[in-house]
Parts: C-alpha cells; structure tokens; sequence
C-alpha cells in the first residue's frame, strides 16, 4: 500500500470528523485515521492552529473534536488542490 | 524659431514616449503583471487551506515577476523618456544601477522560485541561498557593467534550469507543466537581454512580447482552471 501523503492525512481525519456528524472523542479518531499517536499528536496540532478543527465540551466534561467552516472548505476543495498540486508538479 | 511654450514641450515628450514603443511596452507589462497577480491571488484561498509548501513558493514566485515586470517597465520608460540606449548611460548612474539591480535581484528570485516549487520536495536548501545567488547576479551586472557576461550566466543558469525541471518532472500523465516552465525561463532570459542590450533583439521584440505572455496566459488560464477561481 503506498504511504499516504500530508494533504491525504489531513483530508482522512477531517472526514472522518465529519461522518461521525462533526462529533468525535479524540481516542476513536486516532483509532481510526490508522496512524502512530506521535504522528497522529502533530496533525492534530497543526488542524487546531490553522482552524480546521475545533474542541468542544460536552456536558458530561469530555472533550469532543468538530469541524470549522474551513474544515468543511478543505473537504470540498480537496480534489481542487490536489488537481492543482498535480497539475503544476508542486 | 519662436520659443516653446509648455504645452508644446509636453507634447513633444508624449510624441517621443509613444513612438519610442512605450505604449506597447506598456500594455506589455500590464498583462505580465496583471496575469502575475491574479496567480497570486487566485492561489491565496487553496494555500490558507493548506499551508502547502509547494504551493507557497509557487504564488511566490509570480509576485516576485509581478514586481520585476513594474521594474522592467519603469526602466523601459526611463529609456525612452531620455533618448537613451541603456539605463546605466542616464545620469545619476546610481539611480540606473539601483533599479536594474532591483529588476536583475526581483526576476531572478522570480525564476528561482517557481523551480524551487517544483524540487523543494527532493532538494532541500535554505531560502536565504536563493536570495544570495539573486544578489551576486544583480552586483555583478554593475560591476562589470557588461552585458555579455549576465548573457554567459543567463545561458549557463538557463541550461540549468531547464535540466532540473525536465529531470524532476513528475511521472504522472496529469502534469504538463515541464514544457510551460522551459519556455517561461527562455523567455525570461530573452526578457533579461532586452532590457541589458535593447538594440539586439529589437526586431524580434513584438515576437518575445506576444510569446512571453502567451505562457503567461496559459498558466493563468490553469491556474484559475485548476485553483477553480
């Protein structure tokens, strides 16, 4: 199986956040994006500060992860930067 | 002879601007400049998204020709307003070696950018080396005040370019870009020589213009294709 690129990585975790209707604990989404926690920790880091995703509370005091507008953006324009990254050799 | 009044300087000024070629040099640069922008800009949304190196280098490189295309033209009017051959031969001569530096250092840096968009992934460098290599070029057109040699080194950087573009191509059927970028760094080239020596290509200058900004159009035209701008 070829090793999934960044733009790949991201485009899995922020549909996976969205399939579950944009509520997800953080351990079932590191289980499922199928990457180490360390990887796993930088990406989540790097979709919090460029706004892609946010954290909320729920009642019950557990920390859930959601969808931005600009997550939801990236999900519709991934094939659109990604034609472009091919197109221009980037 | 009757003295000239003002209006009359004024119109002999536009009469030598507009038949010394300024209004194609003019509408020349607008569409360089304005294709240039509108890359910039019409990649900005999908490089917020991303953060994409790649794709930063690349919009770079287009606002690095944006203002290396203002610098061009305003040289090229400078010419033509003083009657002259080259912007080094117009007094003060450090207002002339000013702005052809920023036009040698603004183009080169244009140019080493968009290739640095295409290998970043395979060579990895500090940026500060580009922009060092961009200075060397500018100092040493003044200081050898010889045109010929950049020629030698815009031949040799040229070979170079083209070289690592091609080898670095991507496998993939989708891109076609190499051809794209080839042209683009002759036509800079050309672009360059022009502005050093303006009588040697003067009768194929309609040609160059026409040429340079079809390649700039048709990136435009897949950028805007492609960003879905």
């Amino acid at each position: 199986m070829a090793k999934r690129g960044r733009l790949e990585i991201i485009q899995n975790i922020l549909g996976i956040i969205q399939k579950n209707q944009n509520s997800i604990n953080i351990t079932p989404l590191l289980r499922r994006t199928n990457i180490s926690s360390t990887r796993f920790k930088e990406y989540y880091l790097e979709l919090k500060e460029k706004e892609l995703i946010k954290e909320t509370k729920s009642q019950n005091g557990e920390k859930s992860i959601s969808l931005t507008q600009k997550g939801f953006m990236f999900l519709e324009k991934y094939k659109t930067i990604i034609s472009f990254i091919e197109e221009f050799d980037l | 002879m009757p003295p000239m009044t003002g209006q009359m300087i004024n119109e002999q000024i536009m009469n030598r601007l507009l038949s010394g070629g300024l209004q194609l040099e003019i509408f020349y640069s607008f569409i360089i400049i304005a294709c240039s922008l509108m890359i910039y800009f019409g990649t900005k949304k999908i490089y917020e998204l991303t953060g994409h190196k790649g794709i930063k280098y690349f919009r770079l490189s287009f606002l690095f020709f944006a203002i290396a295309y203002f610098f061009r033209s305003f040289i090229k009017f400078i010419v033509i307003y003083f009657s002259s051959e080259r912007i080094l031969e117009i007094p003060p001569q450090i207002f002339g070696e000013i702005t052809l530096m920023l036009f040698i250092y603004f183009s080169s840096m244009a140019v080493f950018y968009l290739l640095y968009s295409v290998i970043y992934k395979k060579i990895k460098m500090k940026k500060a080396y580009l922009h060092l290599v961009a200075i060397i070029f500018a100092i040493v057109v003044i200081v050898t005040i010889n045109p010929f040699v950049y020629l030698i080194i815009n031949l040799i950087l040229l070979f170079i370019l083209s070289l690592t573009v091609y080898l670095s191509r991507s496998k993939s059927k989708k891109s076609n870009i190499c051809a794209d970028y080839i042209l683009l760094f002759i036509f800079w080239a050309l672009g360059t020589l022009d502005i050093l020596i303006p009588t040697f290509l003067k009768t194929f200058q309609l040609i160059i213009y026409l040429s340079s900004s079809g390649i700039f159009l048709v990136i435009l035209y897949k950028v805007l294709k492609r960003a879905g701008n």
